[in-house]
């Protein structure tokens, strides 16, 4: 069975089809990429994921069961996680407090414990700090845990989204240009970094990225979108030789 | 001090907390004076009809008292449960008027029932304490409690995840945070501080009636928290205390009270638009006073 399955997915912004007839299959633990020019619908499609925009046809399955009409808190806590690509942080909190809103599902204490403190409950919140600052270790961002999160630089809060994403210990990971804003360099550490998290958190990963060679180099299998339709689907080398993916991109005739 | 400013203070400070409880989860609610003034309708209801909680000593026992509180509790929690459900489902602006409409129903309501003693309210409400002082004792013991529960709520997970809805509503959600729920329990506790106020405040005042649960209340109370600030609950608390005693303690100056009071509710939060206490207040002060506030600007951070 598929982790994840998109039927016929349909979403239309009054006139605007913003997505129309995308079929999709996600299979548990690959890195699957979404390719496509802006506006292309790759940023609806994860809306459509995580609950944010209710899809005006088609079907989301995730473990064969429908996601229609599910909030997006019931479908993070079945194990979809993501990363937006306008930044969301929480603007007033330190790194370490984003990481824990995003453990959010399993750091569930008995409110009197919480009320009076007992041994149990301090234990169980510095495990949680814990694991919050190894996280943040995994993202670089050790240093900066008791910082606002707003004063981290452009890069960092990319990273801090991601580690927050992971606090959930999802069991999919979507990530919205996670690369955006990031040097050459950084882009090779992150490539580096979402394969070993796939591999360490047993993930599954869907990355929406603009950086082509990025892309080829990292996914398992790619889709290609343009305005609102899948115009291709494969693996990295097939989707370099399609040609309507040729087309789409270089905008054709020549 | 005169116990009774003091006893006016520690009123508004709890009315601050109330308002201050939604705040924090961005939810901007002028329902307080509303739920205030039922747990006093409440407490001057049972107060001066049931002989039972009258007791045999000179004063109103407290015990009368607590279990005027509880059932206040038990009212004004049930009623925002009810009411929360629907009104929570508006944002900004929207919220704060919708409440207000609430708040404006209830004191028109209150106004044309028989049993609340219509217009002139409800007298000759029952003395737990023969001195101002003897209420501002048990008022203070109240708000340290309640102070001593925000603190906790603030450090533990569902503060968290109130400020996490109040920096960014859709991403508090992606995280698998309830929001729906988070914000009827802001606002459900928040109604359960007005209430419990609102039974102290008619013992003290002696007598109760319709006009103490206003529009003007609703911004009065408002102006605790924006002034004091919504960070913290240090901030309503100190807001509360300040703007209640402010008119008193200008009281010499005379017509020209109104319009420094004014000027400080102004001046405020343009000089410090997220209130006059936030944890960066902590934080500047960490180093310099060291241990006593270190705990609580960690508590802050956490
Ligand atoms: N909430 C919305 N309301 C109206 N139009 C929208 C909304 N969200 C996206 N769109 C439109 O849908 C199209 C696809 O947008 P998007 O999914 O963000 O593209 P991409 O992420 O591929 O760049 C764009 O034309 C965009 O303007
Ligand atoms: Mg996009």
């Amino acid at each position: 069975m598929n982790l994840l399955q998109l039927e016929d997915v349909g979403v239309r912004f009054g006139g605007l089809r913003a997505l129309q007839g995308v079929d999709l299959e996600v299979k548990q633990g690959e890195i699957f990429g979404l390719l496509g020019p802006n506006g292309a619908g790759k940023t609806t499609l994860f809306n459509v994921i995580s609950g944010l925009t209710a899809p005006s046809s088609g079907t989301v399955r995730w473990r064969g069961a429908s996601l229609a009409g599910l909030s997006s808190h019931r479908i993070a806590r079945l194990g979809i996680a993501r990363t937006f690509q306008n930044l969301r942080l929480f603007s007033s909190m330190s790194c370490l407090e984003n990481v824990l809103v995003g453990m959010h599902q399993h750091a569930r204490q008995p409110p009197l414990a919480a009320l009076l403190q007992t041994q149990s409950f301090r234990r169980r919140e510095s495990q949680l700090q814990q694991e919050a600052l190894a996280l943040l270790d995994l993202f670089q961002l050790e240093a900066t845990a008791h910082q606002d999160a707003a004063s981290l630089s452009y890069g960092d809060r990319r990273r801090l989204e991601m580690a927050r994403a992971l606090a959930s210990r999802p069991q999919l990971l979507l990530l919205d240009e996670p690369a955006a804003g990031m040097n050459p360099s950084e882009k090779d550490e992150l490539r580096e970094l979402i394969r070993r998290i796939r591999d360490q958190f047993k993930l599954t990963v869907l990355i929406i990225e603009h950086h082509v060679p990025l892309m080829l180099g990292l996914c398992d299998r790619l889709a290609v979108l343009n305005f609102g339709q899948r115009i291709a689907l494969g693996s990295p080398d097939q989707v370099r030789r399609d040609p309507a993916v040729i087309e789409a991109y270089l905008g054709g005739g020549t | 001090m005169d116990a009774g400013l003091l006893e006016q203070m520690l009123l508004g400070a709890l009315l601050g907390l109330s308002v201050y409880l939604p705040l924090r989860c961005g939810q901007l609610s002028l329902a307080t004076p509303g739920f205030f003034a039922i747990g006093g309708t409440v407490a001057a209801l049972l107060s001066t009809r049931v002989p039972a909680l009258a007791g045999s000593g000179s004063t109103y026992p407290i015990t009368s008292v607590l279990l005027e509180m509880a059932l206040a509790a038990l009212l004004t929690g049930v009623l925002a449960l009810g009411l929360g459900r629907v009104v929570l489902r508006l944002r900004g602006i929207y919220l704060a008027i919708a409440t207000i409409a609430l708040v404006e129903i209830l004191r028109v309501v209150t106004l044309n029932l028989e049993f609340t003693g219509g217009a002139l309210g409800i007298f000759g409400i029952p003395q737990p304490f023969n001195s101002a002082a003897g209420y501002a004792a048990f008022t203070l013991a109240l708000l340290a409690l309640i102070c001593w529960l925000c603190d906790r709520l603030e450090k533990t997970r569902p503060g968290r995840a109130m400020a996490a809805i109040r920096d960014d509503e859709l991403a508090a959600a992606s995280q698998g945070i309830n929001t729906a729920d988070t914000k009827l329990l802001a606002f459900v506790l928040s109604a359960l501080v007005a209430g419990i106020t609102g039974v102290v405040a008619a013992h003290f005042l002696n007598s109760w009636n319709a006009k103490l649960g206003n529009f003007d209340a609703s911004i009065t109370t408002l102006a605790f928290v924006v002034f004091g600030g919504s960070r913290t609950w240090l901030g309503p608390v100190f807001g509360g205390l300040l703007l209640t005693a402010l008119p008193e303690l200008l009281r010499p100056v005379g017509d020209l009270r109104l319009i420094v009071f004014g000027a400080v509710i102004l001046v405020g939060p343009l000089f410090f638009p997220q209130g006059v206490i936030t944890p960066e207040l902590f934080k500047w002060f960490k180093p310099r006073i060291g241990g006593i506030t270190t705990a609580a600007a960690q508590g802050v951070k956490q």
